[in-house]
């Protein structure tokens, strides 16, 4: 069987790397992943080991050299960004290595 | 004299490792700097963050913050200014650095 990489194990292998953040609602960001939640990483990651659950937990992020693209009807509006901690709890997706919509 | 051992040493034990590029990392480095906050409302919070507060931190799952010197941004124009704004951490999208850490 192949081996299984668990949802955060994917995330903590992208320190490091640029990452593309799809947010619920109209907003994405890009940016060099720097960290996320010690308490996600360190506390949650043996539980969700366990749990094999990591979906309902946020995941803040802290990112460098970002971009905040906002997409309104007028079309993308794009917001440069210097080292941000992003609030985990309205996160939808996260892309490895993509460097966003632009890109795309 | 007798053969009492000598008290322990006075020194606090080192603080605990913080993981480098973690979220309370980043938050002990923009302690006193100017920073951007954005309300998942889209409505911009620029102020000092509050150097007295040392014990901020996301630990418990909120972003709840205190800022100094607030300037309230609705679509790029200054709507209030504040002196001092808690701002509690569930409506709060990101917090950006805004000047060099």
């Amino acid at each position: 069987m192949a081996s299984q990489i668990l949802p955060l194990e994917l995330i903590d292998r992208c320190i490091g790397s640029r990452i593309w953040v799809v947010m619920k609602n109209d907003r994405e960001f890009t940016g060099t992943l720097l960290g996320f939640d010690d308490f996600v990483s360190e506390f949650l990651h043996h539980l969700l080991s366990v749990v094999g659950n990591a979906s309902s937990f946020p995941i803040d992020m802290v990112l460098e050299d970002v971009i905040e693209y906002e997409i309104t009807p007028k079309g993308r509006k794009s917001t440069k960004l210097a080292q941000t901690l992003l609030n985990g709890n309205n996160i939808c997706m996260l892309v490895p290595g993509s460097d966003g919509p632009e890109q795309a | 004299m007798d053969g009492t051992p000598p008290p322990p040493e006075a020194t606090p034990p080192p603080p605990p490792p913080v993981t480098s590029g973690s979220p309370t990392e980043f938050l002990k480095n923009v302690v006193g700097k100017r920073v951007v906050v954005r309300l998942t409302s889209g409505v911009d919070y620029l102020g000092m963050f509050f150097s007295r507060l040392r014990v901020l931190s996301c630990l418990d799952g909120y972003m709840n913050i205190a800022l100094e010197q607030t300037e309230e941004h609705v679509n790029g124009t200054v709507t209030n200014r504040y002196g001092d704004a808690f701002i509690r951490g569930n409506n709060v999208l990101y917090i950006s650095a805004a000047e060099p850490l």
